[in-house]
């Protein structure tokens, strides 16, 4: 029972270091807190769903459509609504306001567009027979999802270390002030980065029904609030320390559900008092932030 | 002189009281008649226009809309105290199921819209809140489908429930087919919240009783959606019969887990399917639900001795003519509740709240509705219902529910273990 627990935290942990990176690369980059992200994780798992019921695609093609489509919403959007919250005399309390009010809404028109009623997919989509993995056996879908977001954390990765574009992003989670005054493109960079993080919460939106038994309109708080304890576990504004942040959330919900399962929903919270009391920078962080 | 004056006053003051005795009298008798009667009766309720209810909560909410309706439509309900048909207007607050909204919502209904009669929003969770304060309040709370048991006590006159046993009697029949199959290794897995906790509670103890003792006893949080890992460690205690008892979102999610998990077991048991089978197979397919057993309710176990009501054709077929919606059971539910209220503006003497719930109590174990017979015990909780255990075979038509267990309700034999 230990190894399968363990075995299956590693694959949810992926999912959801999937789901808190984009979180925190918009943080990191526009020091500001999505409230939405969970409801633009919804989002992905709707269109998963309505892609393969009504157009029959494959959800991994739903997946590289709804980035593609998540990606030029958010560089299209953050022109919109990033200065203006910039420019305000508290940024980052207006652009929680302001996040909250843009999950209500998305969660309100997704009740209005798809009904409240739970939505799944028939999960042998990704095979009919279990998957082997260390002696046990997995769903196919688990270990599909697990894999899939393992390669677009190592597709950012290899963005934000690799490449010219993330080398500045980097430089702009790092000073926006300095970035701004080295001549970088700070406003475009940033657009890219929101548009990066609404991509990556399609893209685990889309494997969100395989890993939570369905999507319904009303999931977003709760993925909120699970993204935010990831990314606070490893650490605000670090990619790399969501990453662990999300292996350490995983294992110890499959664990806790393994031996306390009347105790799982207390975890996220534990964890975060934990680290916000022993190491208020992160797991990886350097310092106490001060924003 | 003095004593025809003294007879002269007493006979003065004898009149006098007389007059004022019947003057009394006869507001007494004339009092009823003139006074005003309201020009319509509210109906106040909460539904969950989102959230994690909305899927139980919508459907019970337009059921209880359809019954206002086709009262109005014949003029109103006939209302006993002024001896006149009145028409009947629900008010209703959305509170996206929240209990802390619910909380509020509840007060205002009671304290702000003044309503008539109050009627709680879907399950145990929403109805919670209710409870509390339609005692405090004073207010009878017509509870359609908040089966806790912790919700009914000796010292709380003020709730009646419409439409469902308490949730601490529903694995009654459950246990007895476990035990009637000789089924020896049992793992339960439920939701802690009163619904389901209370469901497991009695079914452990009557296991126990019979000399059974469950392999697998846990509880899960409400919010639980994946379930592999909890299957797998079910699995390791080897249960010939597993039982799954959530809401309707965690059922879809276990079924889907189960599904894809690899993992089989001789009987898997859920709750929701026998109220929600459309949705619960738009979501896990007819084969994720073959040979699979739940607690059977109408439409799914038709109720044919009706005295009360539309019967379950005639619903069926009005419900959908005007809805353009699928009946289900939370439908029946929400229409069975306004005929519960009906009947007691029917009988109530007054509209005080006292009188209504006396009326209820009047009226209990009479009434034979599409949803079965409405009986109630001096604590408000339904008795009069019992839910028999049933199991989904596919046919060629599809699904059919066949109805197992106990031996004078059954409609034919369980396939067990499960192919």
């Amino acid at each position: 029972m230990l190894v399968y627990a363990l075995t299956a935290g590693v694959l949810f942990g992926l999912f959801y270091s999937l789901v808190g990176l984009g979180l925190n690369l918009v943080f990191g980059v526009l020091r500001m807190v999505n409230l939405a992200h969970g409801q633009f994780v919804m989002l992905g798992g709707f269109a998963a769903y309505l892609a393969y019921v009504r157009l029959g695609w494959h959800p991994l093609v739903t997946m590289v459509v709804a980035a593609a489509l998540f990606l030029g919403i958010g560089y299209l959007l953050y022109p919109l609504f990033a200065p203006r919250l910039a420019a305000s005399t508290d940024p980052e309390m207006i652009s929680l306001v302001f996040f909250f009010g843009v999950a209500e809404m998305i969660q309100a028109l997704a009740v209005i567009g798809f009904g409240n009623n739970q939505r799944s997919i028939y999960a042998p989509v990704f095979g009919a027979a279990p998957v082997r993995l260390l002696g046990e056996r997995f769903p196919a879908a688990w270990v599909v999802s697990g894999g899939v977001s393992l390669l677009a954390l190592l597709a950012v990765y290899l963005y934000l270390y690799r490449s010219r574009l993330g080398y500045a992003t980097r430089a702009v989670m790092a000073s926006r002030e300095e970035a701004l005054v080295s001549g970088l493109s700070v406003g475009r960079i940033s657009a890219l980065a929101f548009g990066i993080g609404l991509a990556l919460a399609a893209a685990g939106g889309v494997l969100s029904p395989f890993l939570l038994g369905g999507v319904n309109p009303g999931v977003g708080v709760g993925l909120t609030m699970t993204a935010f304890a990831v990314v606070v576990l490893g650490s605000l504004g670090n990619p790399l320390g969501t990453v662990l942040g999300g292996l350490i959330y995983g294992v110890s919900l499959m664990l806790m559900q393994s031996y306390l399962s009347e105790w799982t929903n207390l975890l996220p919270y534990l964890l975060l008092l934990v680290v916000l009391l022993v190491r208020p920078s992160g797991l990886l962080g350097r310092g106490v932030r001060h924003a | 002189m003095r004593m025809r004056r003294l007879i002269g006053w007493r006979m003065a003051a004898g009149a006098a009281l007389l007059g004022m005795g019947a003057l009394v009298a006869g507001c007494g008798t004339s009092a009823a008649p003139t006074a005003k009667a309201p020009t319509q009766i509210t109906v106040g309720t909460l539904y969950a226009g989102s959230g994690a209810f909305a899927t139980s909560s919508l459907p019970e909410y337009q059921g209880l809309q359809f019954w206002a309706q086709q009262v109005n439509a014949k003029g109103g309900a006939f209302v006993k105290a002024y001896n006149k048909r009145i028409k009947v207007k629900i008010v209703a607050y959305n509170d996206q199921s929240s209990a802390t909204t619910a909380t509020t919502l509840y007060t205002q209904l009671i304290t702000q819209n003044k309503v008539n009669l109050l009627v709680a929003d879907f399950g145990s969770v929403l109805t919670s809140v209710a409870v509390p304060i339609a005692r405090e309040h004073k207010t009878v709370l017509f509870d359609i489908t908040g089966t806790g048991a912790s919700f009914f006590t000796p010292n709380n006159k003020y709730i009646v429930l419409t439409s469902l046993p308490t949730s601490g009697v529903w694995p009654e029949s459950l246990a007895g087919f476990l035990l009637h199959k000789g089924i020896k290794r049992v793992a339960i897995l439920y939701l802690t919240n009163d619904f389901d906790q209370s469901q497991a509670t009695t079914l452990a103890s009557r296991l126990k009783a019979g000399g059974v003792t469950p392999v697998y006893d846990h509880g899960v949080p409400t919010s639980t959606s994946s379930y592999n890992v909890l299957i797998h460690a079910m699995a390791q205690s080897k249960p010939d019969a597993v039982i799954e008892l959530g809401y309707p979102n965690n059922d879809i999610a276990f079924l889907q887990a189960l599904a894809s998990s690899g993992q089989h077991f001789n009987m898997v048991f859920t709750v929701f399917p026998g109220q929600l089978l459309s949705l619960l197979q738009k979501n896990v397919g007819a084969k994720g639900l073959a040979y699979t057993y739940t607690y059977p309710t109408p439409p799914l176990l038709a109720y044919n001795k009706v005295n009360y009501g539309l019967s379950l054709s005639q619903f069926t077929k009005a419900f959908q003519a005007q809805t353009h919606t699928g009946v289900n059971f939370l439908t029946i539910a929400g229409y069975n509740a306004g005929l519960v209220i009906q009947k007691t503006l029917d009988t109530a003497k007054s509209l005080r709240q006292s009188d209504l719930r006396q009326a209820v109590a009047g009226f209990s174990g009479k009434i034979f509705t599409l949803d079965g017979r409405f009986r109630i015990n001096s604590e408000g909780a339904q008795v009069g219902e019992t839910l028999p255990v049933g199991q989904l075979v596919p046919t060629t038509k599809g699904l059919q529910m066949v109805v197992v267990y106990p031996a004078k309700v059954k409609t034919g034999s369980s396939v067990y273990p499960a192919p």
